[in-house]
């Protein structure tokens, strides 16, 4: 780079940041990410995901001509450590919205989040986050938090149904034997309760639940646990690292098991560390197609990623498309706030319940509608299930493994649930 | 070593009372009350940030403090440090929220619960010593986060639980501004406890048992009362901290209580200066800060012409972490006696200026 060149993109960095600064002032958001701590297998693309799409949204003129300060922060999953971020973000470096992460932090800070009015949409689907008036009767009131996708009960409800229906089509008999496994933190923990009911409800036997820590590590024992206790449906309630170690033990346990996994418990990534161990686990998928897919709102997803990407190769996880979803519903919340008194807290609130199976711009055939009311922050209740499939070694790149089906995501079944209310909350 | 004061030839005490002084001169006395009463003012001085960081200080100080009582004076080994820290932090959440205690009384409470169960995992230090008794504390951390996770009762299990805002008599405090004065109240106060105990009789047999326990095992202390006393006296001090700490953040989780957050507390004190009062509230100081200060370096190092050329990206979060163990290896080769005795060394260096050799 010469000095002229050097010279003319700062005197224009200048001249563009004057002009924003007079069209408007900027507009804070605050960002919980997860690149360090246990959860950052999956915390690190769908943070990018954010951050990739504020860069776009600030490079293609910001939310109604005002940029967006963006304030991403790694708090490496540590509660103490998203309190004390919140305290900034609430007093001296006040942000209008939080874009969140993890159950036990975003559960933390529900009370002060209603009490200081700043919204959060979180990456956290614990069902306790989606009663914003606590008249579900099962969680506290939590007005300000949101999140897109179905919550992890209700996703987790959506699995056993199909669960049950699989057990049915293969003609077996007897009771299925359906187990929770997990770590024992609030967000393996959160559909817990809802998956064991419906479990019941549906006829399955209801085993103890299963323990294994959010970090990777040997969980052999678990395994012939597993094994021994004949279980036929598995659900997975950590994120894809530590399922990993799981299903690897489990396979060369030679445990003959169904596992279903959590929405972050498997995507591409974890397939390819995986390799044949993870070929056949069931999942939800938040987005309507994965990376490479055919939609309309490909193209700004594609600009999106060459915010971190330039040269527009890369293959991005699914986490990567909900946490670029997820950043698109808040800017149209955002944007509609800003449009209508201001961006403020209370204001991006409202701006959450303007549209109907709503679909933000750019998101096209990619994010699923969402419908969020006063009384119900159940975005949606649609639970696409996906299978995991792995043919052959995955030692290839993963753009490479994608395209010649080495890993491939088979669509299994759309699951519908009602919207009923004694299941808000949890 | 620790708890040696550089006094001059031809000083010497006539007195008892001289001799057990906590401040050696009126200077001294001076400069801590001018100290203290500038520390009020600093709410409505400094921005949140420091406030908040000068609270963390004052709170994880404490807390440091009752382990500086087991390792820095009776020479025992605690590893489970953390432990009765969210001990505190539990209990004074559960007596506030099950009882409705106002919290004004539930941190002392805190603190007298925590020594009992502090009392009852000391009991191994009346027979263990050195690495052994390092493997013992290591236990009771372990069981009491497994109780933490376990016990829905008491900590909400998995799921953190409320603790209310600090309130006197009706009164509620909102803000750290206000909170900040509970916390230096309390420093103050527990810091003045521990200076007086170690001047006391029990004191002075605490010191001994470190020294040596042969000796004083002679000389008639009863070592399996100082052993098991100072990890009571240890565990208060961490409850009373945990119980600061819960009411600060009104938010207790069971994470933040592991065996690394058990490792910082040692690292206070010994970058501090074991055996020395002063010491722990610098080594707090240090630990807290540094972690901080490698965030603004990691900020700074963003998007820089260094993360360019090097592609750090996403990894600077992991360069911050080793840079802070790196820092704390460098420190301790090179001021193995803690902060506490480079501090004395500055003040003799003045004191003589410009005749110091």
């Amino acid at each position: 780079m010469t000095m002229k060149t050097l010279l003319s993109t700062a005197s224009l960095a200048l001249l563009l940041g004057s002009t924003a600064a007079l069209a408007q002032a900027p507009i804070a958001l605050g960002h919980l990410t997860d690149y360090s701590g246990p959860t950052s297998d999956v915390g690190t693309p769908f943070g990018q995901g954010v951050a990739d799409t504020y860069a776009w949204i600030n490079k293609s003129g910001g939310i109604n001509g005002a940029k967006v300060n963006l304030d991403t922060v790694d708090y490496g999953y540590q509660v103490p450590r998203a309190i004390a971020q919140y305290k900034k973000w609430s007093g001296a470096d006040k942000v209008a919205a939080i874009l969140g992460w993890g159950t036990a932090d975003t559960e933390a800070l529900t009370g002060f989040l209603a009490q200081d009015k700043i919204p959060d949409i979180s990456a956290s689907y614990a069902a306790a986050l989606s009663d914003p008036t606590g008249a579900g009767g099962k969680a506290k009131p939590a007005p300000y938090n949101f999140f897109y996708g179905p919550s992890y009960s209700d996703a987790l409800r959506g699995m056993l149904t199909w669960a049950a229906e699989d057990w049915k089509a293969k003609g077996k008999s007897g009771k299925p034997k359906y187990v929770h496994m997990g770590a024992n933190h609030p967000y393996p923990n959160a559909p817990k309760a809802a998956g064991e009911a419906i479990a019941t409800d549906l006829g399955f036997e209801v085993l103890p639940p299963i323990v294994f820590a959010l970090t990777p590590g040997d969980y052999s024992a678990q395994c012939l646990t597993l094994k021994s206790s004949g279980a036929n449906y598995a659900y997975l309630g950590n994120t894809a690292g530590s399922n990993i170690s799981v299903l690897n033990a489990c396979k060369a346990a030679g445990v003959d098991v169904q596992f279903l996994g959590n929405v972050w418990g498997m995507d591409e990534n974890a397939a390819k560390a995986a390799g044949a161990a993870a070929d056949g686990v069931v999942f939800p998928l938040r987005t309507a197609i994965a990376w490479g897919g055919n939609a309309p709102g490909m193209k700004t997803f594609t600009e999106i990623s060459k915010m971190s990407d330039a040269a527009g190769t890369a293959y991005r996880p699914v986490h990567y498309l909900a946490g670029v979803c997820t950043a698109l519903y808040m800017k149209e919340a955002v944007e509609w706030a800003a449009k209508n008194g201001g961006a403020t807290g209370e204001n991006v609130k409202k701006g959450f319940y303007q549209k109907k199976d709503w679909v933000p711009a750019g998101g096209e055939g990619i994010c699923n509608p969402s419908t969020f009311t006063e009384k119900d922050h159940r975005g949606t209740l649609k639970v696409d299930l996906y299978r995991m499939k792995v043919a052959g070694a995955t030692d290839a790149p993963l753009n490479e493994l994608v395209k010649n089906g080495g890993i491939k995501m088979e669509k299994v079944k759309t699951i519908d649930l009602p919207r009923k209310p004694d299941w808000l909350g949890w | 070593m620790a708890g040696q004061t550089i006094i001059p030839a031809g000083d010497f005490r006539t007195s008892y009372a001289a001799d057990t002084t906590v401040f050696p001169t009126t200077t001294s006395r001076n400069a801590m009350i001018a100290g203290i009463a500038l520390t009020c003012v600093a709410p409505h001085v400094v921005n949140e940030y420091v406030l908040s960081l000068l609270i963390q200080i004052g709170i994880f100080g404490i807390a440091a403090l009752g382990l500086n009582i087991v390792v820095g004076f009776t020479g025992q080994i605690s590893i489970g440090h953390a432990a009765f820290f969210g001990f505190g932090a539990f209990t004074s959440a559960y007596l506030s929220n099950r009882f409705g205690i106002p919290v004004f009384f539930c941190i002392p409470l805190a603190g007298v619960v925590t020594a009992a169960v502090g009392l009852v995992f000391g009991l191994p230090a009346a027979r263990l010593k050195g690495l052994y008794l390092a493997i013992a504390t290591l236990a009771a951390q372990y069981i009491l986060l497994d109780f933490f996770a376990r016990a829905e009762w008491f900590t909400g299990g998995s799921v953190p639980a409320s603790a209310e805002p600090f309130s006197i008599f009706g009164y509620m405090l909102r803000g750290d501004k206000q909170y900040f004065y509970v916390v230096l109240a309390y420093v103050v106060v527990c810091y003045l406890l521990v200076t007086n105990l170690i001047r006391s009789r029990d004191g002075r047999a605490l010191v001994a048992v470190r020294d040596h326990y042969l000796s004083a095992e002679i000389m008639g202390i009863n070592l399996t009362k100082y052993r098991t006393l100072s990890f009571g006296l240890a565990a208060f001090f961490a409850g009373v901290g945990g119980a600061l700490y819960a009411h600060y953040n009104q938010v207790v989780s069971n994470e933040g209580f592991g065996i690394d957050r058990s490792i910082i507390f040692l690292a206070m004190i010994i970058i501090g200066g074991l055996g020395s009062i002063m010491g722990t509230l610098m080594g707090t100081a240090f630990m807290v800060l540094l972690p901080e200060s490698m965030e603004w370096l990691s900020v700074a190092l963003r998007d820089s012409p260094i993360d360019q050329f090097l592609g750090l990206k996403n990894n600077i979060a992991f360069l911050r972490e080793m840079a802070i163990g790196l820092i704390i290896i460098i420190f301790l080769v090179f001021e193995p006696d803690g902060l506490a005795h480079r501090w004395r060394q500055i003040k003799a260096y003045w004191k003589l200026y410009p005749f110091s050799h």
